[in-house]
């Protein structure tokens, strides 16, 4: 059989397109982590009520609430390939790297699907003044970035440990405090009428710099 | 066993001369005490970061299992000597401005370096077989530099800080009582040769577990 | 028809442990060229999945290398993929999907041109065209056997590993194997790891591992 130009960008959204049936099919990982993130909005909204004239509060809680629900849901996109033992399969269809941008486009959907449902639903528990539309988009989006591609690389990291679960969140953290210290000050900025150049720049670099970096890396992920 | 007692000896009369004859820099008062183990901790902690994160690359690079000792050993003398400096941090906070914590950007700088430590020690901790975990926490290292450069490096000069700076101000020159400024120096260099020699002990205990189980 | 390829696989001081203690294979060394078919054997423990493994790029060897060259073309371990085809039973599949959407999916990935029909092909040459379109999750053993031989063989691929191309399968699938290990010895190489003595005389060479030292191709 002929075989069509290499096109690795072919394998990605081929990849990419198998994740998201297989997530369709089975739908587990995406109803966990809508519920998990509508049950911290929920106790965190109730527990601080409203606060229409607090934007500093309001952007941290917003931002504790979209890491919470990233890093409840972020790990189980390799987790799965390694209990169903499938990663042998993509390993023989694929560079590592493509299975990496696969899963990392993926991981990008579902947060974005995640933050779809919580977002408004946190601005309306929260009677959230309104948003400086375009500067609160851009500081979520290039957080989100970041929050996917750190959150891809640590699940492919450890995937491959003994104590998964507990470890996600703790080994994640590190590299998502950049992103929480940018994206709350952006978020708060816009709100408060202040420019968010400062913090996109900062949030644009980072984003930048993980994905870079762990591009390089993902070659050295699987040897055995 | 030489240098076990030179570098007690280094150490100890550093502290004696330090604590007792050196004046006290104005603005810091009876706190000046601090400087002389606060700031060369943290020093260690960072210089004990780099060096693991180099080794880490070059393990990834060379497949040298001996990188990996070094990058291990370091994480972990690196992990207590940033306890040494935070917890001295707070305290000097805590005389100094009356909080324990501010979330000044030195301060997260270190408890972020703390953090990192942490899980590079966590993730080692779960993982079987040599290669693998060497592997695999090499990567996470190399990561977490990339993480590390924006909080560390740049957010303290940007944002403005509580903290003192009486040794580099923005004219770059050493600003202080020459005694302070020796004493200072000396525990700097006791410090690094400190954790150097601990290094290597904890660097050959590895080898020897290594020839052991071989 | 094109001609078939020629291709050289071999190692060199080849050497791999496992942990501190175990040690798999040492100081191999071997070279084999197309076509035909060589058989790898050994008592358990010896390394031959090893050595396949390490073949095909997925693990990387303690210490040695290997090369497989496909029409004087080297292939360096990262990209052996595209030219082997690999069938072990660890591999397993999305249970899922069905067995057409799983070769369907191996397809694109790997750029084929018509994924659909290289997969009901390789399916079909396997036997299982009138279960394709049954989730993996329904299979027996027998038939996901089946189904790693048809995914080894989707991108028709110039070399063939093959470890215990035979466990799981009845009289009618060892007799794919045979068709399929028959075919592709005369058009490209095929490494079979087995103790199974039937299938040992599918192959003319073979390569002794002791755990030690060097095999002999016969």
């Amino acid at each position: 059989m002929p075989r069509a130009a290499s096109s690795s960008t072919a394998t990605v959204w081929a990849i990419l397109r198998k994740e998201c049936r297989s997530e369709w099919r089975t739908r587990y990982g995406l109803n966990a982590a809508v519920l998990f993130a509508v049950t911290s909005l929920t106790a965190v909204t109730f527990a601080a009520g409203r606060m229409p004239d607090r934007p500093d509060l309001l952007s941290a809680l917003l931002w504790i609430t979209l890491l919470f629900a990233a890093l409840s849901s972020m790990s189980h996109s390799f987790v799965r390939e390694m209990e169903s033992r499938t990663l042998l399969l993509m390993r023989l269809v694929a560079s590592p790297t493509e299975i990496a941008l696969g899963k990392l486009l993926f991981n990008l959907l579902f947060l974005v699907i995640v933050e779809v449902v919580t977002v408004p639903l946190f601005l309306l528990l929260t009677g959230a003044p309104p948003l400086r539309m375009a500067q609160f988009l851009l500081i979520l989006g290039l957080g989100t970035l970041s929050l996917a591609a750190s959150s891809t690389l640590v699940g492919a990291v450890i995937a491959q440990t003994r104590s998964r679960g507990a470890l996600f969140a703790g080994v994640s953290l590190p590299l998502l405090l950049p992103v929480l210290a940018s994206g709350v000050s952006g978020t708060r900025a816009q709100w408060d009428g202040m420019p968010v150049d400062g913090d996109a720049r900062l949030l644009a670099a980072y984003a930048v710099a993980l994905f870079g970096v762990s591009l390089l890396l993902y070659d050295h992920l699987w040897e055995d | 066993m030489i240098w076990r007692i030179l570098i007690f000896l280094w150490i100890a009369t550093t502290m004696v001369v330090a604590l007792l004859g050196a004046p006290l820099v104005p603005v810091l008062q009876e706190t000046t005490r601090v400087l002389y183990f606060h700031v060369p901790s943290a020093w260690i902690a960072s210089v004990a970061l780099g060096w693991s994160m180099l080794n880490s690359i070059l393990y990834l690079v060379r497949r040298d299992l001996r990188h990996d000792d070094q990058a291990a050993a370091a994480a972990e003398l690196g992990l207590v000597f940033c306890i040494v400096a935070t917890v001295t941090g707070s305290i000097w906070a805590k005389s100094m401005w009356g909080s324990w914590w501010n979330w000044d950007p030195r301060e997260t700088s270190i408890f972020f370096v703390l953090l990192i430590y942490g899980a590079y020690l966590a993730l080692r901790g779960s993982i079987e077989g040599e290669e693998k975990r060497a592997r695999l926490s090499a990567v996470y290292s190399i990561v977490a530099f990339v993480a590390a450069v924006p909080l560390v490096f740049i957010v303290p000069r940007i944002y403005s800080s509580l903290h003192p700076d009486p040794i580099i101000n923005s004219t770059g020159k050493v600003d202080m009582d020459p005694m302070i400024t020796a004493c200072f120096l000396s525990m700097l260099v006791g410090f690094t040769f400190l954790f150097i020699w601990l290094q290597s002990l904890r660097v050959r205990v590895f080898r020897l577990e290594r020839r052991l189980a071989a | 028809m094109t001609a078939a390829p020629a291709v050289r696989v071999g190692g060199s001081k080849l050497t791999h442990r496992y942990g501190r203690r175990a040690t798999g294979v040492s100081e191999l060394e071997f070279e084999f060229g197309s076509p035909g078919a060589v058989a790898v054997t050994g008592p358990n423990g010896s390394g031959k999945s090893t050595l396949l493994r390490i073949l095909a790029g997925l693990l990387r060897p303690t210490a040695g290398s290997t090369t497989v060259s496909v029409d004087g073309r080297d292939h360096r371990p990262a990209d052996r993929r595209d030219v082997l085809g690999f069938v072990t039973p660890e591999l397993s599949f999305y249970e899922e999907f069905t067995a057409t959407e799983n070769l369907v999916f191996a397809a694109e990935a790997r750029g084929l041109e018509a994924p659909a029909h290289a997969a009901s092909a390789a399916l079909a040459r396997v036997g299982l065209g009138t279960r394709a379109g049954d989730r993996v999750a329904v299979y027996s053993s027998g038939m996901k056997q089946r189904l790693r031989l048809a995914f080894a063989l989707l991108h028709e691929p110039p070399v063939l590993l093959l470890d215990e191309p035979g466990s799981h399968l009845d009289e009618a699938g060892r007799e794919a194997v045979r068709d399929v290990v028959s075919q592709q010895s005369a058009r490209g190489l095929v490494l079979l790891a087995t103790n199974d003595p039937e299938e040992i005389q599918l192959a003319a060479r073979r390569l002794e591992l002791h755990g030690h030292g060097l095999g002999d191709p016969a």
